[in-house]
């Protein structure tokens, strides 16, 4: 930019914007803040979006049984092998015919990247993500879950799976109560 | 006023009437407690300080700053302090052992050294000689050769950079103090820092009134300079974090950085203590003329007049520093030597003339 | 498909044209890298992006993948102070001529990989005289994946999970370019429904990456404080994209067909609200950091370029914006609903990093006027058109290009006709702006440097794919 000031009229214009920064942070200083207060507000103002991939889990209807049928196909979309599903043929005694039986639904979640390919790739519905995010563990082979074999509720904080607290654009939840 | 000076002759004559201690002995104990006290004062003070800049910090950039450590985060410095004590002491290899060693106690030194001359109230100060005020500029300048060895030493090319940033800067920045300090002395006539103060007392007697227009641009340009000197924002460039990752003690760790950091702070303080004791009062109480107002002020203990202007300024360029970008290495010096210097130079000239003439402010 | 590569022995060779095109200089060097075809006339055949002492050509059809001979080296690398120029001679053969990198007396100082302000693992080896460049050598890889060679082995559906991974801060058009190759490949017709969210979410994760941007160039001046205005701000972005997306960095959003999910019900006021909350800050940026007479003294002049340089060096996106050249993918080559929305292409002239600066800030205003237009009339339809569950594409190339955040980025698709590409090549948006650095920085200040690359706006996972 061509900036033929004079040196007094430099001097003057330089104050200004200083002036005006300094004034801009110090309104700052006054307004509300704007931290997060995490494990404080984790059971009272924490909002979390009801479509965050936190984990994968069954989706279970009311008497808990689950819709896999070991299909293979989300085992089969993983792009990180994630899933690993064992199954056996199992006979039907009243109608004779085989069917194939889930015996173990391995999902790992330290090797997973919430990308969703599996959830998209069944074609039962019987895989869903929650946003249940504190999935922090203190040994690696604690991440690998077996979905068959849990009854997944809710996850560790009340009403989650619903989003939390409320939400509003432009304002953060800073309150711990 | 409450004279401290009563209670240090009062201790005096403890040890050497009471005690009956001789004259080297008495000195000693003294100069042992002295200096303790000034360790102490210092080591509190910089957590003060530290904890301060956090939050000032925090609260401009909306955010509460450290919270979990202590109520408040009032303990989040003593752990920080504590982690710095138990981190690992490394050497870079092929570094300067003697000098690596040695840079971090230069600076400390002369942070140490400068603090000393603070007058804290009347009667408290541990360093008054008769060219005071000369002397501070001098023992302020070790630090310079501080960040100076410090960056040689390490065997960095981002410290070396660094450090010639530094002493480019420190040294320049050191010329509009010392005029700005020289201005001072001409209005009050002396070099003793007690002295200035002592000029100061009194109703609107405190230099930037009484020096008026003169006194208001030399306190300015001192906080801006001092500011510079103190290497901080928007003048760190010499610590630049996102040029040359943490400048001259990039290869420090442990208590080695924590001199630095300590230093950092200090000088900060000391320079505000300085801009209050040259203009803004020293531990000169608010007195306005009214009798009944100035009694009650008086009333007011100086410690806590000097604390409370010199935190007055240390927020003042906290502000500053959390607002502006930093600026490169050829404007810092363009701006000291094409707009600071020539300022300087107009207000000592300025202040000169008003002196001469009697334009200063006084009610008396 | 025509050969164009010449073989001579063993070797394959194709005559540069590095000295018509400057940004040919580094892509060069990347097919080198993948295919070992050598550029007669190069002046600089070094590896770009794999290990000099890796071996073999990994794009190679041929290359042996067998996971024990590609074992991850725990040796330091070799480090080159040579470069090698080959040409034919008279009879045809190849001959190497030796060139230094450096002078016997040159200051090198390596700005990276780790460094505060090289926003990743950006190698920069800059040669100095005291403070100023003198010359820059950009090493790359740090953070190479191979996401090319990896989209080969993948189904179509399983490449898409990569896209996000390259510039996290433009994930939403990347997806959109591979997406989008892949529909035209396959000839979706897509429903309008479909077209304006994805328009929209392009759009708010632009305003994402800009104010990612704005905060780093101050954060990179050690304005910390202009830096979390904008990190305070970008939240409620993200925010709003999260409930949608159920991402705020990985968004995950769109698929071959149309997008994931519905857009979320509230999603049309926050939106709204959000336009409403973000003008005025966008104008708090400029008074605290932007108007600022010391960011002006930092930016004004610095890493210049001017339009004829930023087309030979294939600066794309607001950087090239910025000098002049008017390169908006979504005004010349529009996709999705931007050749329906009003919105005006910023450009100015100076193209040093003050008017990088503000073009982005400019391109806020215009991301939001954008998406005013739009979040009223999002049109009934669906929001996916199922697709068969093993997708294959005919055979043919494609190439769609979006307007990224930084530049263009583009997906160039080689179909044979099976589950998985044969070849997928990314254009990445931020590799010719490092490209370009050299060229911006030499004889300006080591300072300068830093804020040249704020100003750029590269992400480095986004150069090394």
């Amino acid at each position: 930019m061509e900036n033929k000031q004079s040196y007094f009229g430099e001097v003057k214009s330089a104050f200004k914007t200083l002036a005006l920064g300094m004034k801009v942070t110090m309104k700052e200083y006054f307004t509300p803040k704007s931290t997060e207060q995490y494990p404080e507000n984790r059971k009272t103002t924490l909002h979390v979006a009801k479509r965050h991939r936190g984990r994968l889990v069954f989706k279970r209807d009311e008497n808990e049984n689950y819709k896999c049928t070991a299909c293979t196909m989300c085992e089969k979309a993983c792009p990180n092998g994630t899933i690993k599903i064992l199954s056996e043929m199992v006979t039907n005694e009243e109608t004779g015919r085989k069917k194939k039986q889930l015996l173990d639904y391995e999902y790992d979640l330290g090797d997973c990247m919430f990308c969703e390919l599996c959830v998209n790739a069944c074609n039962f519905d019987a895989i869903e993500f929650t946003n249940d995010f504190e999935n922090a563990v203190f040994d690696r082979s604690k991440l690998v879950l077996h979905l068959d074999k849990e009854i997944y509720k809710g996850g560790s904080l009340p009403n989650l799976i619903e989003g939390g607290a409320d939400w509003e654009v432009g304002t953060f939840n800073t309150k711990k109560k | 006023m409450f004279d401290f000076s009563i209670v240090t002759k009062w201790f005096d004559e403890l040890l050497r009437v009471t005690c009956g201690l001789g004259n080297f002995s008495a000195i000693l104990i003294e100069c042992v407690l002295v200096g303790l006290i000034i360790l102490i004062a210092y080591a509190v003070l910089a957590i003060i300080l530290i904890f301060m800049e956090r939050k000032v910090c925090a609260y401009f950039q909306c955010r509460i700053g450290p919270v979990r450590v202590g109520w408040w985060g009032t303990l989040q410095v003593l752990a920080d302090v504590l982690k710095m004590l138990i981190k690992e002491i490394f050497i870079v290899d092929k570094a300067d052992k003697l000098l690596y060693y040695l840079a971090p106690f230069l600076v400390i030194a002369a942070s140490v050294g400068t603090f000393s001359f603070l007058p804290w109230n009347n009667g408290a100060h541990i360093l008054d000689f008769n060219v005071g005020i000369f002397l501070v500029t001098a023992v302020s300048s070790i630090g310079v050769l501080g960040v100076f060895i410090a960056g040689w030493a390490s065997n960095n090319k981002y410290s070396v950079l660094s450090a010639m940033r530094g002493a480019v800067q420190m040294i320049s920045y050191e010329l509009s103090l010392g005029l700005c300090l020289i201005s001072a002395v001409i209005l009050t006539g002396t070099m003793q820092i007690s002295g200035i103060v002592e000029a100061q007392t009194g109703p609107w007697q405190w230099l930037i009134f009484q020096g008026h227009i003169p006194a208001l641009l030399a306190f300015l340009v001192f906080c801006v300079a001092g500011n510079a000197e103190a290497n901080r924002g928007p003048f760190d460039l010499a610590e630049a974090e996102s040029e040359l990752t943490a400048g001259y003690h990039t290869e420090y760790s442990g208590m080695g950085f924590g001199f630095y950091y300590l230093a950092e702070y200090l000088n900060l303080f000391v320079i505000s203590g300085l801009a209050t004791t040259v203009f803004l009062g020293g531990w000169a109480p608010v007195n306005i003329g009214v009798e009944a107002f100035d009694a009650v002020m008086d009333l007011i203990p100086g410690l806590f007049w000097f604390l409370a202007k010199t935190f007055f300024v240390v927020f003042l360029l906290m502000w500053i520093r959390w607002t502006f970008p930093r600026l490169r290495v050829d404007q810092i010096l363009k701006l000291e030597w094409k707009y600071l210097m020539p300022l300087s130079l107009v207000i000592l000239v300025l202040m000169t003339v008003c002196v001469a003439f009697g334009w200063t402010f006084t009610i008396a | 498909m025509k050969q164009i590569a010449k073989q001579v022995g063993d070797d394959y060779v194709i005559p540069t044209v590095c000295k018509l095109w400057a940004d040919a200089d580094l892509l060069e060097r990347e097919v080198y890298d993948f295919y070992g075809v050598k550029f007669l006339g190069h002046p600089d055949m070094r590896r770009l992006y794999l290990r000099n002492d890796h071996k073999g050509y990994p794009l190679r059809k041929d290359y042996d993948m067998d996971p024990a001979k590609n074992m991850y080296s725990t040796d330091d690398d070799v480090e080159l102070d040579t470069t090698t120029e080959w040409n034919l001679d008279k009879n045809g053969n190849l001959v190497a001529t030796k060139h230094a990198l450096f002078t016997s007396d040159d200051f090198v100082v390596n700005i990276g990989p780790q460094h505060p302000s090289t926003h990743g693992v950006l190698r920069l080896q800059t040669v100095l005289d005291g403070e100023t460049i003198k010359r820059i050598y950009p090493h790359l890889g740090y953070i190479h994946r191979g996401i090319e060679k990896l989209s080969e082995g993948f189904t179509y559906p399983q490449t898409l999970a990569l896209t996000d991974r390259m510039n996290y801060l433009s994930a939403m058009m990347h997806r959109h370019a591979l997406v989008g190759v892949i529909e035209e490949g396959m000839g979706i017709e897509l429903t309008d429904r479909i077209r304006y969210i994805r328009t929209i979410m392009d759009e708010l994760q632009r305003i994402d990456n800009h104010l990612l941007y704005t905060s780093c160039c101050a954060q990179d001046l050690g304005a910390l404080t202009a830096f979390l205005y904008g990190m305070r701000d970008r939240e409620h972005v993200l925010n709003v994209m999260e409930e949608t997306t159920g991402g705020r960095l990985i968004q995950n959003y769109y698929r071959i067909g149309g997008c994931q999910a519905d857009i979320d019900p509230n999603f049309v006021s926050n939106v709204k609200k959000l336009c409403k909350y973000l003008r005025p800050m966008v104008q708090e940026y400029l008074d605290v950091f932007g108007d600022n007479v010391i960011t002006h003294q930092r930016f004004e002049g610095i890493g210049p370029m001017g339009k004829d340089d930023c087309i030979n060096y294939a600066v794309t996106g607001p950087a090239g914006r910025a000098s002049g050249w008017r390169n908006d993918v979504r005004k010349y080559h529009p996709y999705a609903m931007y050749d329906k929305v009003d919105f005006e292409e910023v450009v100015l002239t100076h193209g040093d990093s003050m008017d990088r600066y503000y073009c982005h800030i400019q391109e806020i205003y215009q991301s939001l006027n954008i998406i005013e237009q739009l979040i009223d009339n999002i049109p009934e339809g669906d929001f996916y058109i199922k697709q068969k569950p093993i997708i294959k594409v005919p055979e043919g190339q494609w190439y769609f290009s979006v307007e990224g955040a930084s530049g263009e980025f583009g997906a160039y698709l080689d179909s044979r006709g099976d589950k998985s590409a044969y070849r997928l090549k990314f254009r990445p948006m931020g590799l010719t702006l490092v490209g370009a650095m050299d060229k911006m920085l030499r004889g300006q200040k080591i300072a300068d440097l830093v804020t040249t690359g704020a100003a750029l706006d590269f992400v480095i996972p986004d150069i090394d794919r």
